[in-house]
């Protein structure tokens, strides 16, 4: 593999004695679209302040180019932050917005008059660039923001909490024009986000943090489908889990139902397990299924696409959320109340230290 | 229809203004244009000589001469006001209260006191000259009460915590990510400072400039006390015209150029202000 862009060197951060980010290693790709994926005091704010540069890590390196970054100060790295509040400069014109940051690289006045106009095309804000941001809607300060960020095209452009502010529908759109306008610009992007369904759609491979330390990185469908830990398996989608024991010759469910699945390493005769299985993986059925459970449908749930139902069981104290496709249902007859059989195989099956 | 209850809540305040600001001012003004009577008093024929002597260039020279003062006055104030104004909205917010308490509180004492506290500090055998001779100082040093110098010194003292409050305001409202974001872009800590943290709290800089600088040109106690006989400005003179000259007239007339000049400069700040926070509201 060829250098890194970027590459973090077991970097530390405390705030007097509590800590923040603890021994991160991490490697970002030339072009790649990054998601930093945590919940709040995840340490994700942390991690790319430092990278911004308004913070310095207690120890440990930061390389941009093979080049230590570490202390240099904002206005000195070739990377530029939108901010979650996008942090607007209220007496200024859009056009001056954006042109502030070529102002600074001391560009001769023309080119930062095309460059200005050329963003303004891309964002297609062109019509308003001489409004004052106070004059604009939440989506269109968003887009503003990263122009403001991308006409100096940095090396590495850090988003934090991008869409954050948005409505559920602007974002569906944002999140795809952003992914355009990354492989447009070819400029590797970071993205912080809570919001694991924004990180898995737009990003190349996803980095889940937890109290500071990196639990997972991969791509969506790696973090989806094979969550090395329990809270990895719970932060992103929706999870059943079965508390559990494992035994000498396979898995047992707290009912005492045996459950097929394949057994990771790490896990003796004896461990209280967690058994996890995706809503989707369930289907309806009692035979040629590896493990089967039958319950009550205590709740429904239709959403045009897919019916999600939750069925109480022996299994587990929670009901167990199932979520079947249109055609699943239609010929069976399903209302709270009824009884149910479901089944799953056992390659569907996560299991995880309790 | 139109609620009228705001209208009763104000008819105390504006019944008060009414009374003893709007008709004693209007007093004024009538009497700026009437003549002075031969042993002081009023005598009631129509004149302009009162306006006209305003601008005799004796007199107009002291109006010249309390604006440079007030203007110099604040003109420093607002560079220390806003300097300490920014450090304390810089300061962990749980602290911030505990420190403009501080700075607000030589206003709860007498302007009196105050005010000869510094003759005590700036007189011949006062505080600082003992401190210059105690540090190993034997020369002479210059004079220190009774300048211009002192004047400014005791305005300055005096109104600085009107501008640290006016200045903390916008600088404490300020989203700290918008310097960030000018950092980010390129900006050095100064270039950050001049264009975008001066700008947007200017509003605060322009109302402690022109309180600073209407209250300083009117003022007639700190110019007396620290000033000394010889000097005069505008506030000594109306003063004068009014309890030791007599000449009711021509105070009323001083008075009114010098309200007058205040008013504009409130004025336009009002208007200024009013600009700058008027493009914030429409997005709400």
């Amino acid at each position: 593999m060829t250098q890194a862009l970027l590459s973090l060197k077991d970097i530390q951060k405390y705030y007097g004695s509590a800590r923040a980010v603890a021994h991160l290693d991490l490697d970002i790709q030339e072009n790649e679209f990054f998601a930093l994926l945590g919940a709040s005091g995840s340490g994700k704010t942390t991690l790319l302040r430092m990278l911004a540069g308004f913070e310095t890590p207690s120890s440990g390196q930061i390389l941009l180019g093979g080049e230590d970054i570490s202390r240099l100060p904002p206005n000195r790295r070739p990377i530029n932050l939108m901010f979650q509040s996008y942090a607007l400069f209220p007496h200024m014109t859009i056009a001056q917005n954006i042109a502030y940051g070529l102002e600074m690289d001391r560009l001769p006045k023309a080119e930062i008059k095309t460059r200005v106009d050329e963003m303004l095309e891309i964002i297609q804000m062109s019509h308003l660039a001489r409004r004052k941001p106070d004059q604009l809607s939440g989506g269109q300060r968003q887009r503003v923001a990263l122009g403001r960020a991308l006409v100096k095209r940095p090396r590495l452009l850090l988003l934090d909490e991008p869409l954050g502010a948005l409505d559920k529908k602007l974002r569906g759109e944002m999140q795809l024009e952003l992914k355009r306008i990354q492989s447009e610009f070819g400029i590797t992007f970071i993205v912080v986000t809570h919001d694991q369904e924004e990180a898995l759609v737009m990003a190349d491979r996803v980095a889940i943090l937890k109290d500071g330390t990196l639990l997972q990185c991969g791509t969506p469908h790696e973090i989806y489908e094979h969550p090395q830990s329990r809270y990895a398996a719970d932060f992103i989608g929706t999870m059943n889990f079965i508390d559990g024991v494992a035994e000498a010759d396979g898995l047992r469910a707290a009912s005492g139902q045996p459950i097929h699945a394949p057994r990771p390493q790490g896990i003796a005769a004896g461990d209280p397990v967690s058994i996890a299985i995706r809503p989707e993986r369930l289907k309806i059925g009692a035979e040629g299924f590896d493990n089967t459970v039958t319950g009550t449908v205590v709740a429904t749930a239709y959403q045009g696409l897919d019916l999600q139902l939750h069925l109480k069981t022996d299994l587990a104290a929670q009901p167990i959320l199932v979520r079947l496709t249109a055609q699943d249902v239609d010929d069976t007859p399903l209302s709270e109340g009824s009884t149910l059989s479901i089944g799953w195989a056992a390659k569907d099956t996560r299991v995880f230290k309790a | 229809m139109k609620d009228r209850r705001p209208l009763y809540l104000m008819a105390p305040a504006l019944a008060w203004l009414t009374a003893f600001m709007v008709i004693p001012c209007l007093l004024i003004l009538a009497l700026a244009f009437f003549r002075r009577g031969l042993y002081g008093g009023i005598e009631y024929t129509f004149t302009l000589e009162n306006l006209a002597l305003v601008f005799d260039p004796l007199y107009a020279g002291i109006f010249l001469k309390s604006a440079a003062i007030a203007g110099l006055s604040a003109l420093i104030a607002v560079i220390v006001g806003y300097a300490a104004a920014f450090a304390i909205a810089a300061a962990p917010a749980r602290r911030q209260p505990i420190l403009l308490f501080f700075a607000v509180l030589p206003f709860w004492s007498n302007y009196l006191v105050r005010t000869y506290a510094w003759i005590v500090l700036l007189n011949r055998e006062g505080l600082i000259t003992g401190l210059a001779q105690w540090l190993g100082f034997d020369g002479e040093l210059p004079k220190l009460l009774y300048t211009e110098s002192a004047v400014v010194v005791g305005l300055v003292y005096n109104y600085l915590p009107f501008v640290i409050l006016a200045c903390y305001a916008p600088l404490s409202r300020l989203n700290p990510e918008i310097a960030e974001a000018s950092q980010d872009l390129g900006a050095s800590a100064w270039t950050t400072f001049r264009r975008v943290t001066v700008p947007l709290t200017f509003p605060g800089i322009a109302t402690g400039f022109v309180f600073v600088f209407v209250l300083s040109i009117g003022n007639f106690v700190t110019p007396a006390l620290l000033g000394g006989g010889q000097f005069q400005m505008i506030g000594n003179l109306v003063y004068a015209q009014f309890l030791t000259a007599n000449d009711w007239p021509f105070g009323a007339a001083l008075s009114m150029i010098l309200i007058a000049i205040m008013m504009g400069l409130l004025t336009l700040q009002t208007f200024a202000s009013e600009r700058a926070s008027g493009a914030k509201r429409e997005d709400s």
